[in-house]
């Protein structure tokens, strides 16, 4: 591919994509976006706790239960009704291989607190903020191909289409996705998905907890759309083959750059956590189920 | 068109007593909110004398936030009914402590971000989701806060970040040690927890 190809392309589609960009403008504001949300998947692969009706799932964040007036509102530590307790049950999964998923998960503490935290550290040290920003869009741009199919395998075109204005704009206006000037400029915002998200919108449940070394937690579902996804990342094509020492490089620099905005956060959980490992397991599967509702 | 000037406006009026209600949680939370990061922005308080009077001020706030009591009984759920009364009342000082000191500090690293507060969901006849939105320049992070009323009064008992329930994290783990330890088991877990930071 020539050096220049890409630029090229850039240019000539810069009118074509003003127009693809209006026009969708105008769908979005005649309220053509807003024709989602009815389709709500609940996850198979996450049993719900005891009191909670899966039927009710869709309802799942107005139903909170009614919680009945306390007859006695001097006596506060009172007991709990059955009603106030199951109310917001959360989600469990099945945990098999404990054993190895707490391994795995002392070896991601100790490789954060090794090798990325202070690899963040010194890269945040050293590059200024204005910059990672950029990277931080940058990276956030040219994933848009993951977002666009994604949501439309999940049958949301609107918000594929918006992903796709995002990204004529950001890389037009946008300097190649250095700034998210769709977000700033035009408030057009996009729609994170995945291809574990696509199959378990599909009805494929998650399966069982898994926690991959520096990956982190996932499940078999979501292991299988992570790679999914890699086909459709264009950092996976910097090199001939789908792991080449240019895409893992690639990779390391956007998990650095963006760990350098997040330094702490790891600790806190940590800290605020009885058992760190069971806090992160709920947390991601909590997320993911926010995810598959979304 | 005047015909609809007149509808909306009547629509406006019928939807005012509406609106009026649901303006009390998202201003009691927005106001207590406010008031945590003025006093992280007050140029007065720093260094760490500053940062102990930051502190104290956070919690002063973060009591007129929370119901810490409601907030105990539902990461508890059915469990709390085998606490007795007196282990019930060092649960709630020990959970918040431990709330108190893993996010005191996170809180008061804080200086530049903007906190939005968008909309409220109603949860049901006295429950309702305060939406907000934390920016910084790399990132929106969305932070609902689930508030119950009481005694007119609108109290948060569940923070939700990103779709990650503070009640539900806490609850699957006391629920990994209250499956097979009664509750004397979990407070001791908890007073080690407070008292080796």
């Amino acid at each position: 591919m020539s050096r220049q190809g890409p630029t090229r392309y850039r240019e000539s589609i810069s009118f074509a994509g003003l127009t693809v960009c209006l026009v969708f403008l105008l769908s979005l504001s005649l309220g053509l976006s807003p024709a989602h949300g009815a389709a709500t998947a609940t996850d198979p692969g996450i049993t719900t706790g005891e009191g909670f009706p899966k039927a009710e799932k869709p309802a799942d964040e107005t139903s909170l239960a009614p919680v009945t007036v306390q007859e006695k509102p001097s006596d506060e530590y009172g007991d709990v009704t059955e009603e106030t307790a199951t109310s917001g049950e959360g989600s469990t999964i099945a945990d098999p291989i404990e054993p190895w998923n707490r391994a795995m998960y002392h070896f991601n503490d100790k490789f954060y607190f090794w090798l990325l935290k202070p690899t963040a550290q010194g890269y945040k040290y050293v590059i200024p903020e204005t910059f990672r920003i950029i990277f931080s869009n940058f990276y956030e741009n040219i994933m848009m191909p993951v977002r666009f199919v994604n949501n439309l395998l999940q049958g949301k075109p609107d918000y594929a289409g918006r992903e796709l204005v995002r990204f004529v704009i950001n890389s037009t206006v946008g300097v190649a996705g250095f700034r998210d000037v769709a977000k700033d400029g035009f408030e057009i915002t996009g729609r994170k998905a995945d291809f574990g998200q696509t199959l378990g919108k599909y009805g494929i449940g998650s399966g069982f907890y898994i926690v991959w070394p520096i990956l982190g937690p996932s499940s078999p579902r979501d292991s299988v759309g992570w790679v999914g996804d890699l086909f459709l990342k264009p950092t996976s094509y910097v090199s001939s083959e789908l792991i080449s020492p240019e895409g893992v490089g690639l990779y390391a620099h956007e998990k650095v750059n963006y760990f350098s905005f997040h330094i702490g956060d790891y600790e806190t959980l940590k800290k605020a956590a009885i058992d760190p490992y069971i806090a992160m397991r709920d947390a991601y599967v909590q997320y993911r189920k926010k995810l598959l509702e979304q | 068109m005047k015909k609809w000037v007149a509808s909306a406006t009547l629509l406006i009026f019928l939807m005012l007593p509406f609106l009026a209600f649901a303006g009390v949680p998202l201003d009691t939370v927005k106001t207590n909110v406010n008031s945590v990061l003025e006093v992280l922005r007050d140029p007065k308080l720093k260094g760490e004398a500053g940062k102990k009077v930051k502190e104290q001020r956070i919690m002063a706030a973060a009591e007129k936030l929370f119901d810490f009591v409601e907030l105990s009984k539902r990461t508890l759920g059915l469990n709390w009914n085998k606490f007795t009364p007196e282990q019930r009342r060092e649960f709630v000082e020990l959970y918040k402590t431990i709330l108190k000191d893993a996010y005191v500090d996170k809180i008061t690293a804080y200086t530049n971000e903007q906190v939005n507060f968008t909309k409220e969901v109603p949860l049901s006849e006295n429950m309702v989701e305060v939406q907000s939105s934390v920016v910084t320049k790399s990132a929106e992070t969305p932070i609902y806060y689930r508030v119950i009323k009481k005694d007119s009064e609108w109290k948060v008992f569940d923070v939700v970040i990103e779709g990650v329930s503070l009640i539900s994290n806490y609850r699957t783990q006391f629920r990994e040690i209250l499956g097979n330890n009664p509750p004397a088991t979990l407070l001791d877990t908890l007073r080690k927890k407070v008292g080796k930071r």
